[in-house]
């Protein structure tokens, strides 16, 4: 289980992460009750068709709730997940078929496979265990893969498991059908696993790996910034939402007793990824509420286009209305609603306030307390020719607070990200307490102690305030109870009465302040401010001045400032460092550097160097 | 605009919903159709049910089966899904269908069909070809298309009578023609033929040079070539054996019974398929091309349409063997019918798995047209015992 991590582990058997989900498991429940009633309902109280109804009503439940797991919580729409439920049904099958049947219609499987023989369920723990370990092997190359790259590879994925189900004929009968497989599924044991997704799906969505997945959903570039681990992430979601539709791959293959791979191609792909799109992708709730409408909608579709009733008003009896009815409500929904009808609502939305949020007792975010300093050595950066950063060094010590000024398009945002990850260094050294992190992945220089802002504000806009915090603290590693640490940092920035609020719906002054709180939440040893003052006025800025002090003082931070504000950057920083057109061309005392010659050139020309109070005019074309 | 409130909608649609079971007469013959008349499958189910809808118009229109029993048919689209099938046949089980018809695709057929055999009701696919099929279901399960094993016996013993003696197979795993091949090899190799080669290829392959060259170095060379496969492997597959100067006649399966092969041209010229029927004239299924022409003012387009008449045809035969619509009683005339004239053929089931045996086509391209090479029931001694 190393692949998980001791630390994800002891992170989900945490009862304070269990507390946080509290919720999400009220929501599941408040889905699942419908769910089982019509269960319930179609069992006792229907004809044998309409229980078939309910049955593949059901079983398509498991594999959108399936789907959306990983497509909805990750953004990658997934196009392969049809091949899980294919290695569902077709292994499940072998287990459960008799050693004589099997002698019959497949006399060349394995002796192992070939004497096996248990139950549905037992088949099903079976499926489950061989098809997580099968979706981890595939899912590691494709995790790493981002946007329409990773759609495309799922895409992929299908069809490669389609030619295996077609080809493996000693295990499938290729292409023929696989027949002689026991009806086993029952009303009863099928909501069992129904009611095992939904809430595995709508708790997954708000435990830690579900969190950090959504926020790189949002934005791959801050989650990254903020520690999370995509790629891993991603594998999480994509290993459980495989198990979940080999589940469903069980459960249809021992309904239909008969099928061939193409039941798990295209056709039953489009036809679950509708629902989900319908219903709204981002959101178990969208995806029980899809599947259902989808499926009331298509029998209602269904039994006018085989009554009696448009020939009697003279209209010839049209097939294909069900697929019509289907066509014209996904229409319909993306013009009304993009996200699919519930969006990214959960139903526990609608009560979650009921659920307090637990005061804050951590009033700390201080870094531990380490020797050493961010040292920035001989970097350079080239953009195919373009040098943004030629040999730029630079070192920040813990307490200290550094202004990295220069003009438009002299390399400061270049160097932030340079030293964080996101763009790495062409080269040079950058070292972190002593540790050698250029060229490391930026997620892992987070954990290290790094935190930053960005210069266009980059919140997870579609999560709450909240959320965007626990994202920090959650991805940090350190564990904990990550509500309440998330909560003590929105009350240092003075913003925890937001803490609901969606973050997208923030103005802008607020979000600033909460993307500070954000990076202040992983414990950084140093902070990188790109730009925190900018589209402030002058009170704002006054006050963020104060703040930012106050943090410095409060936990030792080192803080690095890219900032154009001047005001901000002369009575705040101890030294401050000049960068143009890549390289550094001063460094001393905000009092040095404001009378350096080269800076004044480098900021207004030659010609009125001389003339000019150096002063008035760096502010002036800085501003 | 005055909005309509929704529960009088709702009991608007409840109501027309209701309306939908027309009970059937006592003397009905209810024919339940769970087919695809959408999705993959409609190619040959749409086409089969307008056939079956034309003997049921001329069979009703004159009083009904002897007269006596008229024939109800109710149709559901199954959307070529596996999972609607069974849905779609549950509930015609359940409306009374003394006769279940179910897809052109084993997949459906096999999981409808033990439906139908469990609730004792006869089931008959539109056309799929797998004699295995009643095998995978049991007693009640009925194919009506020559199956793949009655097609090659016909074919392999016209390989035979013409003198070929060796045979190169290409076969695929991986399309729906699988066994055919096979099925071929074993009336061959009885009939004292040898097959010196077989291959398999895989769907969609396009590349066949690797099987050119073997058919070209095999020693015996291979006197005629027999494959199941369609499109698009066997116009690639043609192009490049004729391409590498393989004169060899290549015998191939209803799978190319489509305008493609006659369009192929030169490479095409000479290819022999098996196919359920051929209208020469004057025979039942010229007569039948003429009467679908004069009911629906257009020419049959594809074999499967007479294929659906011969359906009704069966089922006409077995309510007056049995003077009844009970369901058992039809189900018991099926498996006892002989020689019954249909559209295409004479269809026989008495003594057989529920694979009928019917007269096979043999069609050859000739200039871009089709020629009879010869129409026959093939020896019922000879046909190969239907594998899994």
């Amino acid at each position: 289980m190393t692949w998980i991590g001791r630390r994800a582990i002891t992170r989900m058997l945490d009862l304070a992460a269990l507390n946080r989900t509290r919720p999400a498991f009220a929501g599941a429940l408040v889905l699942i009750v419908p769910v089982a009633l019509v269960a319930v309902v179609a069992g006792n109280f229907l004809g044998s068709a309409e229980q078939r109804i309910a049955i593949i009503f059901l079983i398509n439940l498991i594999a959108v709730v399936a789907n959306g797991l990983y497509s909805g919580n990750s953004g990658i729409m997934s196009f392969g997940h049809l091949g899980f439920m294919g290695v569902g049904a077709y292994l499940s099958a072998i287990l459960t078929m008799t050693p004589e049947k099997k002698a019959m219609t497949l006399p060349n499987l394995p002796e192992f496979l070939a004497q096996a023989h248990m139950g549905l369920n037992e088949a099903c723990l079976v499926t489950i265990v061989v098809i997580g370990l099968f979706a981890f092997i595939v899912g590691t190359p494709i995790s790493r893969l981002t946007g329409s790259a990773a759609s495309i590879a799922t895409l992929a994925f299908l069809v490669i498991v389609h030619s295996i189900l077609n080809g493996a004929t000693d295990f499938t009968r290729g292409s023929q059908t696989f027949f002689g497989v026991d009806r086993l599924v029952t009303l009863p044991s099928l909501l069992f696993w129904v009611a095992l997704s939904i809430l595995a799906a709508r708790v997954f969505r708000d435990m830690p790996a579900g969190l950090e997945i959504r926020a790189a959903r949002e934005d791959e570039l801050a989650a990254q910034a903020m520690g999370v681990n995509i790629a891993r992430r991603r594998l999480i979601a994509w290993v459980i939402s495989a198990m979940m539709m080999g589940v469903a791959g069980a459960m249809i293959g021992h309904f239909l007793g008969a099928f061939s791979p193409k039941k798990f191609f295209f056709v039953d792909t489009f036809a679950i990824l509708a629902m989900l799109i319908i219903g709204g992708i981002g959101s178990v709730t969208g995806a029980v509420v899809g599947t259902a409408v989808v499926t009331v909608v298509m029998e209602l579709a269904r039994r006018l286009e085989e009554s009696p009733i448009l020939p009697s008003l003279g209209l010839p009896q049209v097939f294909g209305l069900t697929q019509l009815a289907l066509g014209l409500g996904i229409l319909f929904v993306m013009y009304k609603r993009p996200g699919g009808m519930l969006g990214l609502a959960e139903v526990d939305d609608w009560f979650k306030h009921r659920f307090s949020v637990a005061a804050a007792k951590i009033t700390s975010f201080a870094a531990e307390k380490r020797d050493g300093a961010l040292v920035v050595a001989n970097v350079a950066k080239n953009f195919s020719g373009l040098k943004a950063l030629d040999n730029v060094s630079l070192e920040l010590r813990p307490g200290e607070i550094v202004g990295l000024i220069g003009p438009n398009g002299s390399g400061k945002t270049t160097m932030l990200n340079a030293i964080s990850g996101a763009v790495p260094p062409s080269s040079g050294s950058v070292t972190l307490d002593g540790v050698a992190v250029a060229g490391k992945p930026a997620f892992r220089i987070a954990r290290l102690g790094l935190g930053r802002s960005f210069q266009n504000i980059r919140l997870f806009k579609e999560m709450t305030v909240l959320e965007n915090i626990e994202v920090a603290v959650s991805a940090s590693g350190r564990g904990g109870d990550i509500r309440a640490e998330a909560m003590a940092a929105l009350e240092e920035l003075s913003v925890a009465h937001l803490a609901e609020r969606r973050a997208g719906a923030l103005a802008y002054g607020e979000q600033r302040r909460v993307e500070i709180a954000r990076a202040l939440a992983l414990k950084p040893r140093y902070l990188m401010l790109d730009e925190p003052a900018a589209g402030m006025n002058s009170a704002e800025t006054r006050a963020l001045m104060t703040l930012l002090r106050e943090i410095r003082d409060k936990y030792g931070l080192g803080l690095l400032l890219v900032e154009h504000h001047l005001e901000l950057v002369m009575s705040l920083c101890d030294r401050v460092v000049v960068l143009n057109k890549g390289q550094m061309i001063a460094t001393g005392t905000p009092a040095e550097v404001q009378n350096d010659p080269i800076v004044i050139e480098a900021y207004i020309g030659r010609a009125h160097s001389a003339h000019s109070s150096p002063s008035a005019a760096t502010e002036r074309s800085l501003s | 605009m005055k909005r309509v409130p929704v529960h009088i909608l709702a009991a608007g649609l409840a109501g027309l919903i209701g309306l939908s079971s027309i009970p059937a007469l006592a003397d009905d013959l209810v024919v339940g159709a769970a087919i695809s008349l959408t999705g993959g499958l409609a190619y040959a189910d749409v086409p089969a049910q307008k056939g079956m809808q034309l003997a049921i118009d001329e069979i009703n229109a004159a009083g009904g089966i002897g007269g006596k029993y008229k024939i109800e048919l109710k149709l559901k689209d199954s959307r070529s899904d596996p999972a609607q099938t069974s849905v779609a046949a549950q509930e015609l089980i359940d409306d009374g269908a003394a006769v279940l018809v179910t897809p052109c695709d084993a997949d459906p057929s096999i999981g409808a069909g033990q439906m139908a055999q469990a609730a004792g009701v006869a089931a008959f696919s539109t056309c799929a070809s797998s004699p295995s099929l009643p095998l995978a279901v049991g007693d009640h399960m009925f194919t009506n298309f020559p199956g793949d094993n009655v097609q090659t016996t016909v074919s392999a013993k016209y390989a035979i009578d013409s003198g070929y003696k060796n045979a190169y197979l290409l076969m695929s795993p991986d399309t729906s023609y699988t066994m055919l091949p096979n099925y071929f090899k074993t009336v061959f190799e009885k009939l004292g033929g040898k097959v010196v080669g077989e291959d398999n290829y895989s769907m969609g392959q396009q590349d066949f040079s690797a099987q050119v060259t073997k058919i070209k170095s095999l020693s015996p060379a291979a006197d005629v070539i027999m494959t199941g496969a369609y499109e698009p492997d066997f116009p690639a597959f043609i192009k490049q054996l004729r391409a590498a100067g393989i004169t060899a006649p290549v015998i191939g399966s209803d799978g190319i019974d489509s305008p493609t092969t006659f369009a192929l041209g030169d490479v095409a010229e000479g290819v022999v398929f098996s196919t359920a029927g051929f209208a020469a004239p004057g025979n039942p299924l010229d007569a039948f091309n003429k009467k679908y022409k004069a009911a629906t003012g257009s020419d049959p387009d594809t074999i499967y349409i007479a294929i659906g008449y011969d359906l009704v045809k069966v089922l006409e035969a077995a309510v007056l063997k049995a003077d009844s619509v009970d369901r058992d009683k039809v189900w018991a005339a099926v498996r006892e019918l002989e020689n019954v004239q249909g559209a295409t053929s004479t269809i026989t089931y008495k003594g057989t798995d529920g694979v009928p045996l019917r007269q096979v086509a043999l069609v050859k391209v000739v200039k871009g047209n089709r020629e009879l090479v010869l129409q026959e029931a093939p020896d019922p001694a000879l046909v190969p015992a239907p594998k899994l």
